[in-house]
């Protein structure tokens, strides 16, 4: 416990003083592995700490990004109000999505969540006089005091860590013991007075108001929103980083977004073609050899504490 | 049998009925279990036990017939209202939550006995651990409350899922082949647990055995369900010298075993 403690001060410290020692690109950098890991830590509530894979949480990043983007664009609100939308709703949208989602399990889960992105990708895409269809929607910048890569970079580490926090505390707390729970034995947490469906149904909706917040985030880092934010290979992103950082661990997925997006700029920048293959290639090493992920690396405790199923 | 409820029972079924396709698994069985009871619930394979049980575990609908916990009729309740209508149970084969640990596990249960099922901030891990610690020495597994529960001895699993069921302090426990796989000497031991749990308590007990050793010497009472149907139903002396138990079930007479 405590050199976890120690590692989370340093890596405190060291992205808070990162922009005085990095160049504006490397912040940008930065800002993209803190938004991706957020993403990637919202799913993995469900994936990890639920034990329920969805193909689909391009959907709530998207819904995330849209909902800010069009009250900052078309309704003329500043940003900081208009991002509290970006969280409530994506929330919205998994707890509907999520009240017929979390009826089945395993592949149909996963099937299911898979065709409600598809499903808000089609009507962001068709959807031309509200969202600008492929076009996409531009000039949706944050206010000036944002606007300044560290500026930005602050802001979205302030908003990631709190986030973080705010999961952290949900996965250690009672609601986090009944998630547990219904993983790893939805009978047996039933017959102690667990409603498994209710508790799946919070945490989707938990799950994907962190997914949105992600998406309204990424919205005013890049400065415009595309309908491909819903689109599945989207999907796929957080499910991705988090096998690489290890879904067992809470900071997994932002071990695992650290490394995705370094490898992805160290790969793409020499040999943008292969960089799918690379990658493809690299998951499939992590699932192998790794099955803890990267934090499997450091100390087998993980390993011995969760043994697997026999 | 009276339709009517009587409520110094705790557990009651009435005419209860369950039909498999062509089979008709559970065949019209009364049963009263009145507080403080050890009741044991015997038959051959295929006599219905198992589905009788998840019947009144709420896994399984029911045909046609009642069920009555503490006088109210909790047919068709999901197994989550069960226990907080106070049954307990563990299961044939043994369920857990095999990547927590013992303690979590003891620690989950309460937690959702005191309904902190959706307090999202506190930190769970420091909440009810000495009344899990308690439940945990209870069964004899303090000393293995830190371990993955996964990793455990089959019989100290056996023991924890025990635990498990108790944390919900319930009125009636159901136990399906509680030392199913478990050595002779651990069976006895286990079920010398449970009957001292349910004297120290005044616990009322269900459970389905296979060991008939066992079952003779912890049952107060005994009911032999065959085909689907109550065949014979008494103190274990009445029930060892029945002799239609003996000629469709021990298939011996079972007096000289003892």
């Amino acid at each position: 416990m405590g050199s976890r403690r120690a590692l989370v001060v340093l890596l405190l410290l060291v992205v808070s003083l990162a922009p005085l020692a990095l160049p504006p690109f490397f912040l940008q950098l930065l800002t993209e592995i803190a938004i991706v890991g957020l993403f990637a830590t919202a799913f993995n509530l469900l994936m990890g700490f639920g034990g329920m894979v969805s193909f689909g949480h391009a959907a709530y990043f998207a819904l995330g990004a849209y909902a800010p983007a069009l009250l900052v664009r078309d309704a003329g609100v500043p940003m900081l109000l208009a991002l509290p939308a970006a969280p409530m709703v994506a929330a919205a949208g998994a707890l509907v999505f999520g009240f017929f989602i979390v009826r089945l399990t395993h592949t149909y889960f996963a099937m299911l969540s898979l065709a409600f992105a598809q499903i808000v990708f089609t009507v962001i895409f068709k959807w031309k006089s509200l969202t600008g269809g492929d076009d996409g929607l531009l000039d949706v910048w944050p206010p000036a005091y944002l606007k300044s890569p560290i500026a930005y970079y602050y802001f979205t580490l302030a908003m990631v860590g709190l986030s973080l926090l705010a999961l952290h505390a949900i996965v250690d707390s009672p609601f986090g013991y009944m998630l547990k729970a219904a993983r790893e034995n939805p009978r047996r947490a039933r017959s102690i007075g667990i409603n498994v469906r209710r508790h799946q149904l919070l945490a989707f909706g938990i799950s994907g108001a962190f997914s949105g917040l992600a998406g309204g985030l990424f919205a005013f880092y890049n400065g415009s929103v595309f309908p491909d934010f819903a689109y599945f290979t989207k999907s796929f992103e957080p499910l991705v980083v988090a096998l690489l950082g290890g879904v067992q661990s809470f900071l997994g997925p932002l071990a695992g977004a650290f490394a995705f997006k370094v490898l992805e700029w160290l790969i793409s920048r020499q040999w943008p073609v292969y960089w799918p293959l690379f990658l493809g290639a690299t998951v499939v090493a992590v699932v192998v050899l790794l099955p803890q992920g990267f934090v499997g690396l450091f100390g087998r405790r993980v390993w011995m504490r969760y043994p697997s199923r026999s | 049998m009276d339709a009517v409820p009587q409520s110094e029972l705790v557990l009651q079924t009435v005419g209860l009925k369950k039909r498999f396709g062509g089979v008709q698994a559970v065949n019209g069985v009364d049963l009263a279990v009145p507080l403080g009871d050890l009741r044991a619930i015997i038959g051959p394979n295929g006599a219905g036990k198992t589905t009788f049980f998840n019947l009144i575990t709420g896994d399984l609908a029911h045909d046609s017939g009642h069920i009555y916990l503490r006088g109210e009729e909790v047919s068709g309740l999901a197994p989550h209202h069960l226990c907080r209508r106070g049954l307990g149970r563990t299961f044939q084969i043994t369920s857990i939550f095999r990547r927590l640990s013992a303690l979590e596990n003891v620690q989950t249960a309460l937690l959702s006995h005191y309904r902190r099922h959706y307090n999202l901030l506190a930190p769970a891990r420091r909440l009810y651990r000495d009344d899990a610690f308690a439940l945990l020495e209870r069964v004899g597994l303090h000393e293995q409350a830190g371990k993955a529960s996964g990793i455990l001895s089959h019989g100290d699993q056996r023991r924890l899922e025990m635990a498990i069921a108790l944390a919900s302090a319930p009125r009636l426990l159901l136990l399906d082949e509680p030392t199913a796989g478990m050595a002779p000497r651990e069976r006895h031991a286990l079920m010398g647990l449970v009957s001292g749990i349910a004297h120290d308590t005044g616990l009322t007990v269900v459970f389905t055995e296979h060991d008939m050793d066992v079952v003779f010497a912890t049952a107060k009472r005994i009911t032999v369900l065959h085909q689907g149907s109550v065949l014979a139903e008494g103190a274990p002396a009445e029930v060892r010298t029945n002799p239609e138990v003996q000629r469709v079930y021990l298939g011996r007479p079972a007096s000289g075993t003892h």
